[in-house]
Parts: C-alpha cells; sequence; structure tokens
C-alpha cells in the first residue's frame, strides 16, 4: 500500500477558479521537495493532504484512508505539518506543555507523550529551554518548537511548509539534520520550500508544481537537470548546479561536495 | 467572508454620485422632521421619499430583506400596544375575544413609521456609500484623520482576523485537536485559539502601528487626498434644499 | 557624501538585561549598496529600527550614541519627519498594508498624502513605482488579495514612491519565491544606481555578494566587519559568526582557485565561472 496516494485530485476554492487541475500522485518514502513559484498551489496541496481541505474532485489516500472519510484530528495520527508561521499554533505557557499537546490529542499516554517530547526538543537543541515561557523565545526558537511538537507525534508522514525562512546558517543546518534523520528513521518527509540549494541537500525527489499541475516529478537531479522547464516555472537550479552548468558539464551536480569531490578526483 | 465590512452596492446611480456628507445630512434631516413635526402623514411621506430613492438607486432589492426583519418585529409592537398600552380606552376591534384599542394601535403605528423612516434613510446612506468615501469625507471636514483610520481600517482588518482564526484553527486541527463533534468537543476546541488569536492581533496591530509611522501616518503636514471629488453645484443646492426643508419644518412647527 | 552616520550607537530594549547594540559606529556614502549579514538575534533589525528612529522613538528603551541621516539627528526628529529621508520595508508584507485603502493604487497613496504631496505628482510618482515594481496590472486589485510575493513588491513600491533618500530592507524578499526575489534585487540595484542609498538585511548570501557594494558583518550587536563582499567573504572564519560564504566562493576555495592578483576568491557566479574557465585553460 502506497503511503499517500492521489488520484485525480481537483480543487477550487470557489467556482470556476481551478487551483489544482487534476494531480496524480503517490508517495512512499523517499524525501520529496515541492516546489513552484507563489500562487502554483503548493500549500493548497498539502492542505488537502492534511485533509484540512476536502478535493472538489478525486481522492486522497493516507495509509489506505481516504481524507474525506476522516477528521483532520484522526488523521494527525499519520501526518503530521509544520506550519509556517508559529504564532499560528504556540498557546501553552510553557515550551514542554506546548510540545506535548498534539502527542497527548492523538492519544499517546502521558509519559509517552513527555518522553516522545523531550527527545524531540533535545533534538532541537533545546532542553534547556523546557520550562520557559514559549513567549519570551526568539520568533526562530518558536519556530524550532513547533517543529518538536510535530517530531513528538511520532507521525510516519511530516510536512515541512517553508521551513527556512528566516532561518539563519546554524537554524538551517538544524532542519536540514531532521530532514535527514526522519528519512533515515523511514518517515515520509515532504517539504515545500523556494530554497533550491535546501531542496538539493535534503531531498531524493522533486515534483515541480505550475499552475496547479505536476510538469515535473523525478529525481532530484533528474529534475533540476531541467532547467527550461525550471524556467517556465519561474524557479532556478541551485547555485552550484548553475555555475557547473555554465562550465559546460554534462553531469547535472546538486552540492559542493559532488562538485568538488568530482575534481579532485578528476585530478 | 466578505473581504471588507460594507453593504455597499456598486451602481452608477444619480443617488450614488450625491455627496456622502449630504447623504448624511439627509438621515439627520429625515430623523429630525417627524420629531419637529409629529403628524402622522409626516412620517409617511418621508418614507415614500426615501423609498423612491431607494429605487432610484436600484438598491430597493436590498432593502426588502432588512424591511421584513423589521416589520416582524414592529408587527409584535402592534399588537403589544394595541393590546396593552396604558392609557388603552377605545376599542378599536375585536379578534376572537381579543381587543386592540385605538390610542395603543394609533402610538404603534407612528412608532413603526418613525423606525422605519430612520432604517430606509440610512439604507440609503449605506447602500450607495462607499465605506472609504464617506470616512475621507468626515476626514476632509475635520474628523481626526486616526479616527478616520481606525474606521476604514477595521472594515478591512476584522475580516482579516476571522480568517487569521481559521489558520490558526487549521494549525491545532492538524495537532490532533478534534473539532468536529459534540457541544462539549466544540467549546474545548475554543481554548487552544484565544491565544494565538491574542497574541496575533497584538503583533499584528504593533507591526502595522509601525508601518503607518514610517508612512508619515503622524505628520504634521497638511494632508493632500489622490480621490479629490470635484465640489458639484448640485452638491451645495441638494445642501440647501435639505437646509430649507429643515428650517421650514421648525418654523412650521412654531407657527402650528 | 555621507548619508549615514552612526557614532557608537548603543541600544536596550526595554525589559532587557543585555544591550540589542553594543557601541556601533560606521558611515555609509551616497548611492552605496549595503549588505547587512549576520546570525539571528545579531542585532541587524536593531540596527534597521535605529536608522529610521522606531529605534528609540517606538521602542523607547535605552539609547546612547548617535545616528545621523542625511545630516538630520535620529534623535531629535520624530519618525514623520525621518520619513521623508529614510524608508524602511520590513519582513512581514502583510502587516505593511494600512488595510484603510482598497486598491494598490490608493495604498501607495497613503505616504504621499501623509506628506502632503500634490495629486499630479502623487499619480506620476505611483505610475512609475507600479512600473518599477511590475505592479501595474494589479493597481486596481485589493491590496489583501495578492499574493505574499506581490504584497511584499507593493510594500516597496510604497515606500520608494515617498522618494527617501535612503531606504532600510530587513529581508525583503524572505516570502518571495526565486523569481520574484531577482525582480526586487534588481528593481533595488536599479533605484541604488540612481543615487538612492540602500541598506538591506538579507539570508541569501549569493545575492547579496552579486548585488551589494559592501558588506555589513554583525555578531551579537557589534559590527565586527564592513568591507567589500570580497574581502569579507575571503575571512575563513565566518561561520563562527553564523554565516556561510556564497557557494562560488566556497567551491573556489575548495579547489584552491583564487585570483592571482588581488589574492581574493570570485564571490559571484560570473566570476567564478570566468576564474575557473582560466584555471582550466592555464592548467592545459
Amino acid at each position: 500500500m502506497n503511503r499517500i496516494e492521489v488520484k485525480n485530485l481537483k480543487f477550487s476554492y470557489r467556482r470556476g477558479e481551478e487551483i489544482l487541475k487534476g494531480i496524480d500522485l503517490t508517495f512512499n518514502s523517499e524525501s520529496t521537495a515541492i516546489i513552484g513559484q507563489n500562487g502554483a498551489g503548493k500549500t493548497t496541496f498539502v492542505k488537502l493532504l492534511k485533509g484540512l481541505l476536502k478535493p472538489t474532485e478525486g481522492d486522497i489516500f493516507i495509509k489506505g484512508k481516504n481524507t474525506t472519510e476522516a477528521t483532520v484530528a484522526k488523521l494527525a495520527k499519520e501526518i503530521g505539518m509544520v506550519f509556517q508561521n508559529p504564532n499560528d499554533q504556540i498557546f501553552k505557557s510553557k515550551v514542554i506543555d506546548e510540545v506535548m499537546f498534539g502527542p497527548l490529542n492523538i492519544r499517546q499516554g502521558v509519559e509517552e507523550a513527555k518522553g516522545n517530547s523531550l527527545k524531540a526538543l533535545e533534538v532541537m537543541e533545546l532542553s534547556d529551554k523546557v520550562d520557559e515561557n514559549p513567549y519570551d523565545l526568539s520568533l526562530s526558537e518558536r519556530k524550532l518548537i513547533t517543529i518538536a511538537s510535530i517530531l513528538a507525534m511520532d507521525t510516519d508522514i511530516v510536512i515541512f511548509d517553508e521551513p527556512t525562512i528566516s532561518q539563519d546558517y546554524f537554524g538551517k543546518i538544524k532542519i536540514k539534520n531532521i530532514v535527514k534523520e526522519l528519512a533515515a528513521r523511514g518517515k515520509l518527509v515532504i517539504t515545500i520550500t523556494h530554497d533550491m540549494d535546501f531542496v538539493a541537500e535534503i531531498s531524493e525527489r522533486v515534483i515541480v508544481l505550475n499552475k496547479g499541475e505536476v510538469i515535473l516529478d523525478g529525481s532530484t537531479d533528474e529534475v533540476f537537470s531541467r532547467d527550461d522547464i525550471l524556467k517556465s516555472a519561474y524557479l532556478e537550479q541551485p547555485n552550484i548546479t548553475q555555475l557547473c552548468k555554465k562550465l559546460g558539464y554534462d553531469r547535472t551536480f546538486l552540492t559542493l561536495e559532488e562538485f568538488v569531490d568530482y575534481k579532485l578526483a578528476e585530478n | 467572508m466578505a473581504k471588507t465590512l460594507s453593504l455597499y452596492v456598486e451602481r452608477n446611480t444619480f443617488i450614488h454620485r450625491v455627496d456622502s456628507i449630504n447623504k448624511i445630512l439627509y438621515v439627520l434631516v429625515s430623523v429630525a422632521i417627524p420629531l419637529i413635526l409629529p403628524y402622522k402623514f409626516v412620517a409617511i411621506f418621508l418614507i415614500l421619499i426615501s423609498i423612491s430613492f431607494l429605487l432610484l438607486a436600484k438598491v430597493m432589492r436590498r432593502v426588502i430583506p432588512l424591511i421584513e426583519f423589521s416589520v416582524i418585529i414592529l408587527l409584535s409592537i402592534v399588537i403589544i400596544q394595541g393590546l396593552f398600552h396604558a392609557g388603552n380606552k377605545t376599542v378599536a376591534f375585536h379578534i376572537a375575544r381579543i381587543t386592540f384599542y385605538k390610542e395603543g394601535l394609533s402610538y404603534a403605528f407612528t412608532l413603526s413609521t418613525r423606525v422605519i423612516n430612520i432604517l430606509l434613510a440610512f439604507a440609503i446612506l449605506v447602500l450607495t456609500t462607499k465605506p472609504s468615501e464617506l470616512i475621507e469625507a468626515l476626514v476632509k471636514k475635520g474628523l481626526s484623520p486616526r479616527f478616520g483610520y481606525v474606521l476604514s481600517s477595521a472594515l478591512q482588518i476584522i475580516p482579516q482576523m476571522m480568517s487569521a482564526v481559521g489558520s490558526i484553527m487549521d494549525a491545532q486541527r492538524s495537532r490532533g485537536l478534534e473539532t468536529e463533534g459534540n457541544l462539549a468537543v466544540r467549546i474545548r476546541a475554543f481554548f487552544p485559539l484565544i491565544g494565538p488569536v491574542v497574541m496575533g492581533s497584538l503583533i499584528e496591530t504593533r507591526e502595522r502601528a509601525m508601518a503607518l509611522e514610517v508612512r508619515a501616518f503622524n505628520s504634521r503636514e497638511k494632508k493632500t487626498f489622490l480621490n479629490e471629488r470635484q465640489n458639484l453645484r448640485s452638491d451645495n443646492v441638494i445642501r440647501l434644499i435639505l437646509f430649507s426643508i429643515l428650517s421650514l419644518s421648525i418654523v412650521l412647527r412654531v407657527l402650528l | 557624501m555621507k548619508k549615514v552616520v552612526v557614532e557608537n550607537l548603543k541600544y536596550r530594549y526595554p525589559l532587557s538585561e543585555n544591550l540589542a547594540l553594543k557601541g556601533i559606529s560606521f558611515e555609509v556614502e551616497k548611492g552605496e549598496f549595503i549588505g547587512i549579514i549576520g546570525r539571528n538575534l545579531a542585532g541587524k533589525s536593531t540596527l534597521c529600527q535605529a536608522l529610521v528612529g522606531l529605534v528609540p522613538h517606538f521602542y523607547k528603551g535605552a539609547y546612547s550614541g548617535s545616528v545621523k541621516i542625511s545630516g538630520m539627528n535620529v534623535l531629535e526628529n520624530n519618525i514623520s519627519g525621518l520619513s521623508k529621508k529614510i524608508g524602511i520595508v520590513f519582513q512581514n508584507p502583510f502587516t505593511q498594508i494600512t488595510a484603510a485603502k482598497l486598491t494598490v493604487y490608493e495604498e501607495i497613496a497613503f505616504g504621499l498624502e501623509n506628506m502632503g504631496i500634490e495629486k499630479k505628482e502623487m499619480i506620476r510618482r505611483i505610475e512609475y513605482v507600479l512600473y518599477l515594481l511590475d505592479l501595474e496590472k494589479y493597481k486596481d486589485r485589493n491590496p489583501f488579495e495578492l499574493s505574499g510575493g506581490q504584497m511584499q513588491r507593493l510594500a516597496i513600491a510604497s515606500i520608494i514612491a515617498m522618494k527617501p533618500e535612503i531606504i532600510v530592507l530587513d529581508e525583503p524578499t524572505s516570502q518571495l519565491d526565486p523569481q520574484g526575489s531577482e525582480e526586487v534585487f534588481k528593481a533595488i540595484q536599479s533605484l541604488s544606481r540612481e543615487g538612492i542609498t540602500i541598506m538591506m538585511v538579507e539570508q541569501k548570501i549569493e545575492k547579496i555578494a552579486q548585488y551589494t557594494d559592501r558588506v555589513m558583518l554583525m555578531s551579537d550587536g557589534e559590527v565586527v566587519d564592513f568591507d567589500v563582499p570580497q574581502k569579507i567573504f575571503l575571512k575563513d572564519n565566518l561561520l563562527n559568526y553564523g554565516v556561510q560564504a556564497p557557494v562560488f566562493t566556497r567551491v573556489c576555495r575548495s579547489l584552491n582557485i583564487k585570483n592571482k592578483n588581488t589574492g581574493l576568491y570570485p564571490v559571484t557566479l560570473d566570476e567564478a565561472y570566468e576564474l575557473m574557465v582560466r584555471h582550466e585553460q592555464n592548467r592545459s
């Protein structure tokens, strides 16, 4: 059984304005990035996956369960999503309570929830802030708390909506490591982002959405080699890929390490 | 939810083009005259005038639900007053064994016509005037720009806040908060919303205040306006007519 | 002519124990395009706020030192007065919409109305910035109906219309897709070529390297270094400050390809390309 199955998904907020125009996709365990220009339908798509929106036409199956047949809360056990704005979510006065909220909702026992929450906070390097009030922390720390809240729920599928916005170098490293760690643990990670360099480093698969349709779907190096299609979707290749293309290499290089290793081996 | 809180109906009629200030004056005059000249036919006459304006403005259809609603309420007042008004003496008619009295009915009737008159006059103002234009007209006449801003921004910010609640709900539902089900479930679902909504509003309000500051909002310079309405001759004529009618009413009142 | 002169600026937010700015001094010339980089909480946003007077007039707090914008002392003028000379674009495009106007066109007019600009001039400026920020087809749209990226362009347009001599931008492209970011950077670069002084906080390091004249590296409330991109990105301890040099610089560094004359590494794609091509030619 596929973890996520999307069949002929169409969605409109209002009659006559189709946001998603017939999407067919399956997801299993490859770490996937969804990219596309603003307005292409990325956020709408993941909201549909989460069950927050219901398809106008077509079906979405999360581990065999049709999203129209379960409440969002029930689906939350299988599929977690880290939203863009931490302020939309945080409401408890202690970090640990905030992180435990999700796990408790999906029926983890108190001990289990606490254990998972502490572990998640440790991963985000926030163990020393466990009893603090989230509102006393900085925006980037609050963002990390929301990530911890979803990690603690230990869902099979995790979606990140623009995780690197407003993150500095250290923040990005943390997030990169988390994505890799989740993928290593066999979780399905789906990331929406504008940061192509980030995509190149953490994703095995890339889906390009443009005007509500999937125009490219493949492995990261396959997708990033198609700079013509990327351009039509108002996207660019990662920086290193652009440089190597200009230098005339046939191979699509995704990361600096990859290219440097190649060059050093060349010599 | 609509993008802005407004009952304005877009049309291109003479009434729509009348200056907002004049429409406010019309409301004030319509309210005042039945009080100055408390004859039954005065209110009815004004109602007919307002209705004809509404027809001219092609917004009569929007008013009908409002009228229906008020008629229901007024009808109950008529019944209650007809039956129980202090000073009921003269019998008007019987229904079965229930007696309706003239004094009560008369009182209720006067009250009803006045209420409908006010509603219709307001309807003309609200349905044919863009709130932003109205507020800008008031600011030009001296209303504090700060207050004018609070009014006009509220019309758009309130709907935005409502959809922000939606995003917050989404985030909490995503974390397993059950929002669908019996009343107890739905009440419990309310609490994780309060913090983010309040904090969100506070943060946004502060950020917006900063944005206003750097757009010279508190500048002492005399403000200019992009939308400069020509002072049409008809504006002045209408104003003159309104004041004349008002004065005439006062004169009549004194004389009669 | 020095447009921005900061001398030993120190600042502490109310209710805070630590100084957010610990004695900052620098000068910026007219027309310079300055990039401000550094890890989160380094004081970059606070510095931006200090340039336009939000610090200290809006935030209060403890303040010492001086900031002069086109000769105007920030402490002695109010924010509205300073807004004639210096404008700022914040990170969140949504809260920069006044919400008092129903169209993009009128939204841009808001600041101009406050400044008392005459109507014909208002129209001229609005049409110009609509063109500059590619917003012409949205001019009658309600600002709240725009996408995040369009909203940000609107915020920038609204400030540019006020014709400040200096514009400060605090991560203005954070919500934009790559195309949108590029358009914003190009628009800002053309402004700087027209003589407007730009100071921009950005995380997109490759863009900073490509567009700016000088880069200010901040850490922990201080200015660690303030120099041309090539010199800043030459530093080998950048990671300590939470900053990673542009990938083009790092690639050349890893492959030991530098400009023999200057001893500097390339910081942009084109520079890296040229140097690497020449390197290959020299080898063969």
